[in-house]
Parts: structure tokens; sequence; C-alpha cells
């Protein structure tokens, strides 16, 4: 039974004060995470190595500009760091990333994962004027309830992975009736253990309450059909996604903050995909006109049959999305499709070969003629 | 031009150069009879098919998509086309989740000697793809 | 531009409708054997460029779309970066998407050669997010306001862009200046003359009027330019003002993609030069006690700025593309006035002159150089 480490403050005080311990005593050489960066209260990301600049962290802040997983593949991507660092990140973001280390980019060596039980981040924009900071106390008074909240991203209303996989810490978070003065750690690993001692604070077996947690993960999965009704309506076919897909101006935004997309020069992006004079000559012959610039459809159901074993449902690409196509809600329904083909959970399992680098030698029979 | 004829589909097949693609050569050789349908395209083994090439012809107007290779057990490259099973089960119902014709795409594994079979399951395919029309990518502008 | 020549048509149906008749009769005619022109998509709620081959489709094409989801440079660049085909192609575009397809040209990512590019006086465009709130009301809005030349809906840089008559393609629809019922079209090269008459229109009318119109609308816009441009540099100067006003940005390069100029096939940005082993960015960490990370994203911009600017036609692309609504397209327009000015250069104005940073004059710029020079 692992250990778990009671501080007798929110979960964000709780987290920073135990990170400020891990400093002071020289235990971690930096800490990454949330972090206010201005006076306007902007927050980003960020890499903290002094106590003081920690007093500006917000760990559990409910936004996430970008898909930390992609980013501790960078940090991590020439090799790890040479002491310890700490890293508190969100389920979906630690997923995305031990995808990546599936794909060699990136390393879980010397890094300290604290993560939580999640109830959701709102769309980015929203953290451009003041209305996140303004619905603060609704958002963590939902978390307490473990409610879904209707303004959060639709991948976390219908969230179901909401427990972090392979995390040393995790902090209990959505459902937690005494989250106001409470953060309570489970320390996973051993490593978590031993960085612990000497921490102020209640040390006990406890564990979060797991028929609590399938009570909330019931919510979510009955609020998945509603969504994933809803785009089923719209995906019926060439014309369904014609339509959904219409106003697409393939910026390839939602590949360039998908975690799980890590080529540096993407198949549609490359020679492979330029249309040549000749291509557009023989189009022609059998159409009336052609949309260019091309491939926009092509694009997206390409990038579907690339990703979508791992696609982890953050919703960062909805957000980055400029014209409000909902592709978060599309890559949710048809990766966990195909996931499911595999009883795949993305992220969940570092040993677990990605389902398309391995095989049975008698599977899927039904697919053969 | 589209003849007013019966409508001849056009049927693109993926085969490999150690099994299919001999097969379809033996059924070529013996005289065997089979449709006009398909467009062969040799690969050196059926694993080279990336699910984007099945994605840009299907886009592009093809009415259907054969990929044959060895049968499993016997793959010239020991493990290919195990994969090729998992890729293509993963495709069509990536085909199927997104309302396309999962149907136009068939997996069949030929043998260097299995000229008939060839022969068959282009048939068969040919007469299935008939059945189903033509594929309306064909006239879509806006892809 | 003094090899400007002009004919008035008249235009009893609509400009737009007569202009497209003319594409419709110069494809009958094998003037023209395509056309690419922006068509609303199936869902109503965007305007697409589409490469026409069938005649009857133009019915349903829109030479002045209320938005520009795809800059038409881009669009141009798709289909003739690999080179001409056989088919000559006539490209319907706002002046500032005509100039950017003249400048990548210079950058080899378009062959003129079989292609003919039509522009048009423009009012302005909508930016995407507001038009995608209510697609049928804002085209509505859009046409009510380009008629009474109303810009305060418009893009920003839009509302203060003194180029929206600037000619540097082929043949350019003047629909300013001009009486009721009428537009100019006129000819800025061989090409189109050639074009022109070949439609049997005869470019022998003065074009005075549209000339005089476009002088003292771009002037005035200039002036409100040279102002606007002012209080800008006032709110983001300074390296304080550049990071609080890049705070939000998420480092998606959404700006550099929709980019028009920004040709490279892996920026800079992207490239392993930029992604460093995690104990130096541990060391640049501890020399300030944090961080962002990941970090560097003001040098993107800057650095964008000093690799495109030369090139940027203001188009605001780059701003509508932002995820996180930051008036890229207004500093990134600013600083270009400035760097093309250096070298009295506007990007795309002309074929024949070449990009400021691939040539140089034995004798020139002193004033950058140190005096003791």
């Amino acid at each position: 039974m692992s250990k778990t480490l009671k501080i007798n403050k929110n979960p964000e005080q709780g987290v920073i004060d135990f990170l400020s311990f891990l400093l002071e005593n020289k235990k971690i050489k930096g800490v990454f995470s949330l972090k206010k960066i201005d006076k306007e209260g902007s927050v980003a990301y960020s890499l903290i190595t002094s106590q003081k600049d920690l007093e500006d962290a917000v760990p559990f802040y409910p936004l996430m500009p970008v898909n930390a997983g992609k980013l501790l593949s960078r940090f991590t991507l020439n090799g790890p760091p040479a002491d310890l660092v700490a890293a508190v990140v969100k389920p979906c973001e630690l997923r995305g990333f031990v995808e990546l280390i599936k794909r060699e980019q990136g390393s879980l060596d010397n890094l300290l994962i604290i993560s939580s039980t999640c109830n959701g981040v709102y769309p980015t924009k929203l953290g451009l004027d003041k209305t996140v900071e303004k619905n603060l106390s609704k958002y963590w008074t939902a978390a307490k309830k473990g409610e879904i909240l209707e303004e959060v991203r639709p991948v976390c209303k219908s969230c179901e992975e909401f427990v972090p996989y392979n995390a040393d810490i995790t902090v209990d978070i959505v459902g937690n009736n005494d989250l106001d003065k409470q953060c309570l750690m489970c320390l996973n690993s051993k490593k978590a253990e031993e960085l612990s001692k000497g921490m102020k604070g209640d040390f006990s077996d406890k564990q979060i309450d797991s028929k609590k947690i399938d009570k909330i993960r019931e919510k979510r999965g009955a609020e998945k059909k509603k969504l994933f009704n809803e785009i089923e309506k719209k995906m019926n076919g060439i014309e369904g996604l014609i339509d959904i897909f219409g106003k697409c101006i393939s910026c390839h935004g939602c590949s360039k903050v998908c975690p799980i997309c890590y080529c540096v020069l993407c198949e549609f992006e490359s020679s492979d995909s330029d249309y040549k004079p000749s291509n557009y000559e023989a189009e022609l012959k059998i159409k009336p006109g052609v949309r260019v610039p091309q491939g926009t459809l092509y694009y997206h159901l390409g990038r579907l049959s690339h990703i979508g074993i791992s696609c982890v449902a953050c919703g960062a690409c909805d957000d980055v999305c400029p014209v409000d196509i909902p592709v978060s809600m599309i890559f949710k329904k048809v990766g966990e499709s195909v996931q499911k083909m595999f009883d795949y959970i993305p992220g969940k399992n570092l040993e677990e070969k990605i389902p398309l680098i391995t095989f049975e030698k008698e599977e899927f029979s039904e697919y053969e003629d | 031009m589209k003849k007013d004829k019966e409508f001849m589909p056009k049927i693109l097949a993926f085969l490999c150069n150690w099994c299919s693609y001999a097969g379809a050569d033996l059924a070529g050789t013996s005289r065997l009879k089979y449709p006009p349908s398909i467009l062969p395209i040799r690969v050196m083994c059926s694993s080279r098919v990336d699910p984007i090439f099945v994605i840009r012809a299907y886009l592009g107007g093809v009415d259907g998509v054969l990929i044959a290779g060895c049968h499993p057990g016997d793959c010239h490259y020991q493990e290919g086309n195990y994969y090729t099973r998992r890729r293509f089960a993963m495709l069509k119902k990536v085909f199927e989740e997104t309302g396309l014709d999962k149907d136009r795409l068939l997996l069949s594994w030929v043998s260097a000697s299995e000229g008939q079979k060839y022969a068959k399951i282009t048939t068969d395919f040919t007469n299935k793809i008939k059945n189903l029309g033509e594929n309306s990518s064909k006239d879509k502008i806006f892809l | 531009m003094s090899n400007l020549k002009g004919a008035i048509v008249s235009a009893k149906s609509g400009t737009e409708k007569t202009i497209i008749d003319i594409l419709r009769k110069a494809m009958d005619k094998g003037v023209f054997d395509a056309v690419m022109v922006p068509m609303k998509v199936p869902a109503g709620d965007a305007f697409a460029y589409v490469l026409v081959k069938d005649k009857n489709l133009l019915t349903d094409a829109s030479v002045l779309p209320p938005t520009m989801f795809v800059q038409g440079a881009k669009a141009v660049s798709s289909i003739t970066r690999l080179g001409k085909g056989k088919m000559k192609i006539a490209a319907v575009m706002r002046p500032c998407e005509a100039r950017a397809t003249i400048e990548i040209a210079k950058l080899g990512q378009v062959d003129l050669e079989n292609m003919i590019i039509i522009s048009i006086d423009c009012p302005g465009v909508l930016p995407s997010s507001d038009f995608l709130k209510n697609p049928e009301k804002k085209i509505k809005q859009f046409y009510e306001a380009a008629n009474k030349m109303d810009d305060t809906i418009m893009r920003p840089v839009c509302q203060i862009c003194d180029k929206s008559s600037m000619i540097s393609g082929d043949i350019h629809i003047g629909t300013l200046g001009a009486k009721k019922d009428t537009f100019f079209m006129i000819s800025n090269t061989k090409k189109g003359e050639k074009i022109a008459e070949s439609l049997g229109i005869n470019l022998k009318d003065n074009l005075d009027n549209w000339q005089n119109k476009v002088k003292t609308i771009s002037e005035e816009k200039h002036k409100k330019r040279k102002k606007a441009h002012k209080e800008l540099k006032a709110k983001i100067g300074g390296i304080n003002n550049l990071v609080e006003t890049f705070s939000h940005c998420i480092n998606c390069h959404n700006c550099m993609r929709v980019c028009p100029v920004c040709i490279c096939r892996l920026c800079y940005f992207d490239s392993d030069k930029v992604k460093h082993p995690s104990d130096d960015y541990l060391d640049r960490a501890k020399s300030k006690g944090s961080i962002r990370f990941l970090p560097d994203t003001t040098l993107f911009h800057i650095g964008r700025m000093m690799h495109m600017s030369v090139s940027c036609v203001s188009c605001g692309a780059c701003e509508d593309a932002c995820s996180m609504s930051i008036p890229v397209a207004q500093i990134f327009s600013m600083i270009s006035d400035e760097t093309q000015g250096l070298f009295n250069y506007v990007s795309g104005r002309s074929l024949e002159e070449p990009i400021p940073i691939v040539t140089y004059k034995e004798e020139e710029l002193h004033q950058v150089e140190d005096e003791n020079e």
C-alpha cells in the first residue's frame, strides 16, 4: 500500500509548500509548473529554480495553454536533466508525454511527476480576459463536488481518464470535500516516498476513494455519450466531412499543438503532398473544379489514421483552431474506437507497445477476405 | 469522359512483390478472366501501404482499394503482413466512424501460386463495387 | 504605373455579375482554360478558392468575398509552385493577395508564365472570427459596408490600408470613381493588354476619375496609418511592452504558417536549432529564478520580422489565425512599413524589383555604418 501525505492547505498551496521544501533541501533542481508570469496574471508553463519565483506558481490552474506533455518532451528530447526536476502536469498531458516517450521523444528519467485527478480546463481564449480568474471559486466548488462544469473544454466534460497513470504523486482533487484545507498527496513511487521524508505533514495509508471516482466517471461517461451522439450526426460520410471541414484553412495548427504529432516535417507538409500541375489537370478532367489549396480532408483523415491510436483527447487542437472546427471531439471519438479495437489506453502503460507496431499471429480475421 | 456504358469501377490494387503480384501475374499467364477494373501497384511488401495512400486514392475518386499480401506467416520479410492487417483494421474503423464507405476497402492474402484466387477475389470485389456504385468523391469540389 | 491602360465597362447587372460574365466569355474563347476564384463552401460558413474548369460553376463564384480564409497567394502557389501547367489560369484576388503572389514569385514559389493575376479595388475584409459568429448576417453587413466605403467592421489592418487599389498583377478592376453601373478594366502588363484585346475590350478610356479617387482615398488612409502606427509603437515599444504583448502567445506558429510570404518548408524556429538540452534550459532558469517554458516567444516574433518584414503585404492573415487574439498583423505591418521604407521598396509592387535583402548597391545606407568609416 503506498503512503499518503496530507498537508493542511488547499492543493495548490500544499504542493507549492512541498516543492519549496524540495528546492530548499536541494532534493530537486527545478520545478516545471503553470505560473503567473506577469502583473496581468497571464498564466504560462515555466521552469522555476528559485523558491521566490515558486510563490507565483499556480500548479492546478484550470488552463492548458500548451499540452505540457509536449513541453516535457522538448525538455528531455536531448536527454534527461542531470539532476531531479519536479513537474506538475494534468493527467492527459502525462499520457501524452508517455505516448511520446514510446516514440523516443523524451524520457521520464530524473523527473518527479506530480499530477492530480482533474476536473477539466477552460478553453484557452477564456484566459485572455479575466474570465478564468473571476470563475476560479466556481471552478473549485465544482471540482470539490466532482461536478461537470459547462464552460470547460468538451473533451474535459466527457473525460473518463481523469485519474493520472504513471505519476509519482497524485493529488486528490475531484470530489474531495475537504479541498479548501486539504492537500492529499498519494505517494505512488519509492522516489516520491524518499523525497517526502522530512516534509511537514500527516503521513498515513489513506487512499483516494475509488467508489467516488467511479461515480464521477459514470457522469463523465454519460456526457461523453451525449457529445459523441452530436458529433456522430455530423460525421455522415463525405458530405458530412465536407461540411465540418469546409472552413478549414489548412493552417495545421491542430497538428502543431498536438502532443502526439511530433514529426519535424509532417507528411502533409512534405513534398509528398505537393500537387503538380499534372495533378490538377487530371482532377479537372473528372470534376468541374477543385478547391485550392488541395488536400484539406486528406490531411484530417490522414492525421486520424496516423495518430488516432494515441490521441489522449486533451483538446489543445480545438483551442488553436482559428475557425472553431470541433477537431478534438472528432479525434476523441474516432481515436477511442480505434484504441478499443486493441484494448489500448494511450499513455496508461509505458511498457505497452503502440498497437500498430506489434501484432498477434492470429487476430482480426474478420478483416481479411 | 464518362461513358454511358455499364459502370466499370476503378479499383486500385496494392500487390506485394513476392506473393500477390506474382499471383496476379500467374492469373494473367494462365489466361484466367477477371474484370479490367484493377489498377495494380506493386509494393515490395503489403506493409509498405500507408493508410494515407488509401485515403488519398479514395478521396481522388477510385471506387475501391484492394491490398493483397502474402499469407500471415509467409511474409517475405517475416512480419510485414501482420502489421498490414492491424493497419487495415484500424483504417476500416476510421472509415466506419467517419461514415465513409468501408466496404470499398478489401484486404486479401494471395500467394504466388494462387492465380485462381486472385481472379476470383478481383471478380467478386468488382461486382461488389458495381453494386455500391460510383464513389461520390469523384464529383466533390471541396475536398 | 505609367503603362496603365483602361476601359470603362458597362455593368448594368452589377459589378460582380459582369466580371463573372467576362470570365465566362474568356473561358469560352479559350483566353483562359481555368479560373481561380472564391466560392462559398457547401455549408455556407466560409469562402474558399476553387480552381474552376467548368464555366457553369462560375455562377456560384464571388469575386470579392467577405472573408479571406486562405491568402490568395498561398492558393496560387499550391497550383503553380512546381512549375507551369498546360492550362492558362486567371486568378481573381484582392490587391494584397496579388502583391503577395508577385512577391513570392520572386522567391521561386509561383510560376507566372501561365497565370494571369486579376485584382479588384478592395474595401477591406472581415475578421474570420467575426464572420463565423453569423455567416449569413455578416455577408449582408459586408456588402452594405463596402458600398458605403465604411471599413469599421473590417480587419484592423484593412482599416489603415493605403494600398487597397495598388496594381501589381496583369489586370485590375477599378470600382472607385466609376460612374453608376460601370467599372474600369485596367491593364498593367502586356499580358493584360492582350487579354483585354482578345475579349474585345478597347483600352482607350481615360482613367483620371479612378486615379484621382484612388489618390484621395489612399492619402487619407495613409494619414490614418501613420497615426495608428505611432500609437501602436508607443503601446508595444520597448522590451517590457513587447514581452507583455506576446505574453499570451502559445507558440502555435499559426501566424507563420498562414503567412503568404513565410515560405520555408521547415522554419528555423521549428528546427533543431531551437531544441536545446534540458540542462541548458535549467541554467537559463537559474540565472533568472524562472523562465517561461518553452522560452524565446519574443525571439520567434522578432526573428520572423527580421526574416520576412521586407516582404510583408499587410494582409492580416496572421492576426486572423492567431488563437490568442494577439495583434500580430498590426505589429508586423508597422515594422514592415519601416523596413521596406528603408529601401524605398514596396512588397510585390513589381516583379522586376528585387527583394532588398538579396541585392545591394555599393554605396548606400551610410547612416547605419559607424561614423568613422
